[in-house]
């Protein structure tokens, strides 16, 4: 081991003594930034994984519209599962309701499902936890839990379905009656926002309420496993018609994964001022450490130490501490990771806000996902941060001239 | 008497000290042979730590020029392993024990291997410290310290060690015991040993006695 990180090592880790508290502040500051920004990059990562498993799970991988309503769907379906990469398509029906229930209103959206193959791409039939999906027929609906709680519907119940067409036609002073339907059973996904306000029938049915004939408004499409959907959906594109495309879940909700990406950007960068600090404090104290230890350095310097490896000496306890600061960060945060639930549990318990906490983030539990590549960026930062935090006294302790350091008071 | 393993010709040193010029230095020469001791004396300020920074290389003389081993320069490496010095602050690094003191000599200039581990240890026992050896400095008494220093300034087999007022921090004892530890080392390792020191008694003990007057040195009889 060259002499100049033995030296490093053993002013940061002395012989006989126990861990110096300088080290020990300079290394806690340090793993705290990390564990911080793992913490949330991962929090921010599971809020973006938990996005794409809601949109996979409920709509496939690529969605196939057009401008109005697919006509002739089953050609196309044929054509669509023939392109390599497809594993299945079905189409749907999508619109807005109004339901009601012993006059409680709701509004929900409602989605039209193939039942012949609509579980070759989204298997509905694992979200259905009260009922079942081979109930579901042309006069019964599904119902997501949240919805059916508001009005206070449950299986076996009977609610009544208004659609837009009807509303067209009051407007045109035709008498309609609304449809009545029967709850086949109750969905839930896990993701506030469908669970709330969705309502899921047959396509046959979608078909009826929004007078589409035998059109639909789009054809889901399930991607083999590891394939990229991109270049899947590029594929679909070189042979749909001109009017219909096909979009990759990304594309689709483009604006939305930007906004989040954005979001974890910034919390990133402001984050990373905890590591910065960390690292002016690690550099003020291995700056003192120069001051104090000005007449050791001048003896170096007498013992045959070369400036550039006095340098390096105070560079290395930088990267020292950089690198057990990180390494210790990432424990803490992934600890704070294994039992963030327990946590959030505990708070919401306290402060009895629980159910605000899912209506505002969606999820019921606190997702995380923690990405090889943030994990990386955040190893790098840190410990770069923390190796430049050496360089200026580095730079003071290779300027001392050992004459200079050995005469000093 | 053997070759000289140093060789000092006309050294100048003048500092400024506000608009005035001081000469410390006026034109020293010094020639120490292998195995020989050479003290110098002179009163404070007289120029004696001047003079040994100027023979060890950590500094540039105005005038003059320094030959060792009959080279007119020394690389650092070279120097290490060369030159050994103690000075009277000891200077040991507080973090590491007695042993790792004086293996840290050897370190800044190789690997360290059982062989040197093994120099270090017998060294150590000649100065009298193998209990001492995984002691701290802060654990060990002033004159304690010199001695570890003394098997440190030994440890690369230097031609040539350089004292600086070894006992200036000790009390009359111990720096006998130090002076008399130097000087018998030296003799046994033909180890030529440059000496500045403000006791008469320990100067006595040197081969050559010298005195440093004016900037100028001279020999004493």
């Amino acid at each position: 081991m060259p002499w100049y990180l033995y030296l490093a090592l053993k002013q940061l880790f002395p012989t006989g003594r126990r861990f110096p508290f300088f080290t020990f502040i300079s290394i806690v500051g340090v793993s705290l930034g990390v564990a911080l920004l793992v913490v949330v990059t991962s929090v921010m990562g599971g809020f973006g994984h938990e996005v794409r498993r809601m949109i996979v799970d409920t709509e496939g991988e690529i969605q196939i519209k057009s401008g109005s309503y697919i006509n002739d769907y089953a050609g196309l379906l044929e054509k669509v599962e023939s392109v390599p990469g497809v594993v299945a398509a079905t189409p749907y029906a999508a619109g807005a309701l109004m339901i009601e229930y012993h006059g409680k209103p709701a509004y929900p959206g409602m989605r039209g499902l193939d039942l012949a193959t609509v579980e070759n791409v989204v298997k509905l039939s694992s979200y259905v936890t009260l009922g079942s999906l081979d109930d579901l027929d042309d006069d019964s609906v599904l119902l997501s839990s949240q919805l059916a709680q508001s009005i206070g519907a449950s299986v076996g119940c009977k609610i009544e379905v208004y659609s837009p067409l009807m509303i067209e036609r009051f407007k045109r002073d035709e008498v309609f009656m609304p449809r009545e339907v029967r709850v086949a059973g109750i969905v839930y996904i896990g993701h506030q926002q469908l669970d709330s306000s969705t309502v899921y029938c047959t396509l046959r049915l979608a078909q009826d309420l929004y007078g589409l004939g035998s059109a639909v408004h789009g054809i889901n499409v399930r991607v083999k496993e590891g394939m990229n959907e991109d270049a899947v959906a590029a594929r679909l594109n070189a042979v749909l018609t001109p009017g219909v495309r096909a979009l990759s879940w990304m594309d689709s909700f483009s604006d939305f994964l930007w906004v989040l990406q954005l979001e974890k950007n910034m919390i990133f960068f402001l984050l990373l001022f905890i590591v910065i600090v960390a690292g002016f404090s690690v550099a003020s104290s291995l700056l003192i450490s120069v001051v104090r230890k000005t007449r050791e350095i001048g003896l170096i310097g007498a013992l045959g130490g070369k400036p550039r490896q006095v340098a390096a000496c105070f560079c290395f306890q930088g990267l020292i501490i950089g690198v057990l600061g990180t390494l210790l960060g990432l424990g803490l945060g992934f600890v704070a990771l294994t039992f963030r639930n327990d946590f959030v549990l505990l708070v919401t318990k306290i402060t009895q806000r629980d159910e605000v906490l899912q209506r505002f983030y969606q999820f019921s539990q606190l997702p995380s996902y923690t990405a090889a590549s943030d994990i990386i960026l955040i190893v790098v930062s840190s410990v770069f941060i923390s190796m430049l935090a050496g360089l200026l006294p580095a730079w003071r302790a290779a300027k001392l001239k050992p004459v200079e350091a050995l005469r000093s008071e | 008497m053997s070759e000289p393993v140093l060789t000092a010709r006309a050294l100048r040193k003048t500092y400024l000290s506000g608009d005035r010029r001081i000469e410390v230095l006026g034109g020293v020469d010094l020639s120490v042979a292998a195995g020989e001791s050479v003290s110098i004396r002179g009163e404070s300020g007289s120029g004696k730590s001047t003079l040994l920074n100027l023979l060890s290389a950590l500094d540039v003389p105005d005038g003059g020029e320094v030959i060792w081993d009959g080279k007119p320069s020394i690389g650092t490496a070279v120097r290490a392993t060369y030159l050994g010095m103690v000075f009277q602050s000891f200077y040991l690094i507080p973090e590491l024990d007695a042993l790792q003191n004086v293996l840290m000599a050897r370190r800044m200039v190789g690997r360290i291997g059982s062989a040197e581990k093994a120099r270090a240890k017998e060294l150590l026992a000649k100065v009298g410290l193998t209990e001492r050896s995984h002691h701290l400095p802060s654990q060990l008494s002033g004159g304690e310290r010199q001695r570890v220093a003394v098997a440190r300034a030994l440890m690369n087999s230097p031609r040539l060690i350089l004292a600086d007022e070894p006992t200036g921090n000790l009390d009359e004892k111990t720096g006998d015991a130090v002076i008399e530890l130097l000087l018998g080392l030296c003799a046994e390792m033909q180890t030529a040993l440059i000496l500045v020191t403000h006791s008469a008694v320990h100067a006595a003990k040197t081969n050559r006695k010298t005195l440093l007057h004016e900037g100028k040195l001279h020999d004493v009889v």
